[in-house]
């Protein structure tokens, strides 16, 4: 059982939104001195197909390769009493601990007690899965079930400093460490599950992605140097969001409000493994510069079951191509490049299943695209098209750059990338259908 | 007007499902967005590009819409054909951009 918390609340930073975000927030909230835990946030569907394949070619990888980066800064604080808790184990959280452990014993932090939460992977189980679509063609990469908050509190109670997982619901990332200092129960686990939805996504709710007037209107200095939030939650689930002190920034009503509902779909039922969440009766208020406070969350019952994704590797690859034309008829020219396309897939490569459209012009928005007003100075003809095999890629390929010498003058700057084709589907499995697990990097 | 000239917005995904949330500027504002954005208008913006329902949910006491496409993302962010990754963070302008009348104004 843990310790009794010695202060009135808890302090949680949110040091990372995805896996390639910055990594100098959560080392400037371990310097502060006043953030309890810090919680990295990088696990993305798509981190996780990378990391599973990454696994498979090598089974002491397939954790994220940015963990050392991270954790190098990091580490020492922790030692101080700053506890990390992350999704950085991807598809392997055990080795993610292990090298972890590594990388504190080369600090000279051998005490530090690391422990990885496994179980969120069921590849095992997708027969199972109650998946929300007919699975018809592809082939299964890999299914991870979004684990909840008692496996990481059940770590902290075993007196874990950092603590790895794979896929856990976000949310309940972010709402462990409080969860379990605090032992809050209730709607107090509810606030803390919401306060974990308003931090995941890092500086999005400090000013980032926030660009309307009125709102936001933060300096290139300010927003190069954007701090992320903390919260501090008290024992009653009341919890004020804010920034360290001096940091740049926007933390308002609307900024939170936009991230509160992030995708979300029924705001009455924000289904977490933990509680389903209803924001509908969830007010924000104002207390100081750059600082918020919740009130008003509701928490129902958890779900019975739990949400799987999948990844669903469908046969060939999607390419995507690019060439640009510059200067006087640049818009002309371009225009002709993609009426030839548009002749010569179909007709030499026997090709149907592609996009053409315009960068600079509307390959975005597409139909949605505001009108033209002007004709840009440059823009790229871009086609992406799906193909049976690399071969017929390369062929997609072949035909934009044949353009530069037998289509419109001047095409040139060509860029071309190819991508899986990568499905995520969303699935459910029973509560009992699944079971977490820690495992020590270093014995406690 | 532009619904972008009385509230601010963003757009994410999950899987399929395009999700957009709009926040008004003030108490007035929310109103008239209530008023003359609704799921169709909103369906209306989105058909130009994304296929599929759109159902809206309001929070009045947020100021807030918040509209969720269910089948508008197919195959997820990633089995797209557009240029790049992530188009779907832009969707919001689709709703931002589109422009309403206000009879009663």
């Amino acid at each position: 059982m843990a310790k009794k918390w010695p202060k009135d609340s808890f302090t949680i930073g949110a040091g990372a939104g995805f896996a390639g975000d910055r990594i100098e927030p959560a080392v400037q909230m371990a310097q502060s001195g006043e953030v309890d835990a810090i919680a990295l946030e990088c696990l993305a569907e798509r981190t996780l197909v990378n990391a599973i394949r990454l696994r498979e070619a090598n089974p002491d990888a397939g954790y994220d390769p940015r963990l050392k980066r991270r954790f190098r800064p990091l580490l020492p604080h922790v030692a101080r009493g700053c506890r990390v808790i992350t999704n950085l184990g991807a598809a392997n959280p055990g080795a993610a601990a292990r090298a972890t452990s590594r990388l504190a014993r080369e600090l000279g932090l051998s005490k530090l007690r690391i422990a990885a939460v496994t179980g969120d992977d069921v590849r095992d189980r997708v027969d199972e899965v109650e998946w929300t679509q007919s699975i018809e063609e592809g082939q299964w990469i890999g299914a991870h079930v979004y684990l909840g908050l008692e496996p990481m509190i059940a770590a902290l109670d075993e007196g874990a400093d950092v603590v790895i997982t794979g896929r856990v619901a976000d949310s309940s990332l972010v709402a462990a460490a409080p969860v379990q200092a605090l032992a809050l129960e209730g709607d107090a686990v509810a606030a803390a599950l919401t306060v974990g939805h308003l931090l995941e996504c890092s500086g999005q709710i400090t000013g980032g992605n926030l660009t309307e007037p009125g709102i936001s209107d933060l300096s290139p200095e300010e927003l190069a140097g954007i701090g992320y939030p903390i919260a501090d939650i008290a024992p009653d689930g009341a919890a004020t969001i804010r920034l360290l002190d001096g940091q740049s920034g926007r933390l308002n009503v609307a900024g939170c409000t936009l991230q509160l509902l992030y995708e979300v779909h029924d705001p009455r039922a924000y289904i977490t493994p933990d509680a389903v969440l209803d924001f509908t009766g969830v007010s924000f208020e104002e207390t100081g510069p750059n600082q918020v406070r919740l009130s008003g969350t509701r928490g129902l019952a958890r779900p019975d079951r739990l949400k799987v994704i999948g990844f669903l590797a469908r046969r060939g690859l999607i390419a995507d191509i690019e060439i640009a034309y510059a200067g006087t008829g640049a818009l002309a020219r371009a225009r002709l490049a993609a009426d030839i396309l548009r002749l010569r897939l179909p007709r030499e490569l026997g090709i149907s299943d592609f996009v053409i459209d315009l960068v600079g012009v509307d390959s975005v928005l597409g139909a949605g695209s505001l009108p033209l007003r002007c004709e840009p100075p440059e823009l790229r003809v871009h086609l992406s098209a799906r193909c049976e095999d690399a071969e017929m890629a390369q062929a997609v390929e072949d035909e934009i750059y044949a353009l530069t010498i037998s289509g419109p003058a001047g095409g040139g700057s060509v860029r071309s990338e190819r991508r899986g084709r990568v499905e995520s589907i969303t699935g459910f499995l029973p509560r009992d259908r699944v079971s977490a697990r820690i495992e020590w990097a270093h014995e406690p | 007007m532009r619904i972008g000239d009385i509230a601010s917005g963003r757009a994410g995904d999950k899987g399929d499902v395009l999700d957009l949330t709009l926040v008004a500027y003030n108490a007035d504002d929310y109103q008239v967005l209530e008023r003359l954005v609704t799921a169709e208008q909103a369906a209306k913006a989105l058909h130009r590009v994304v296929p599929g329902e759109v159902v809206r949910y309001e929070l009045p006491a947020l100021r807030a819409l918040k509209f969720v496409a269910p089948t508008a993302l197919p195959g997820g962010v990633h089995a797209s054909l557009r240029a790049g990754l992530h188009w779907q963070k832009a969707a919001i302008w689709l709703l931002l951009d589109f422009e309403i009348e206000d009879p009663q104004r």
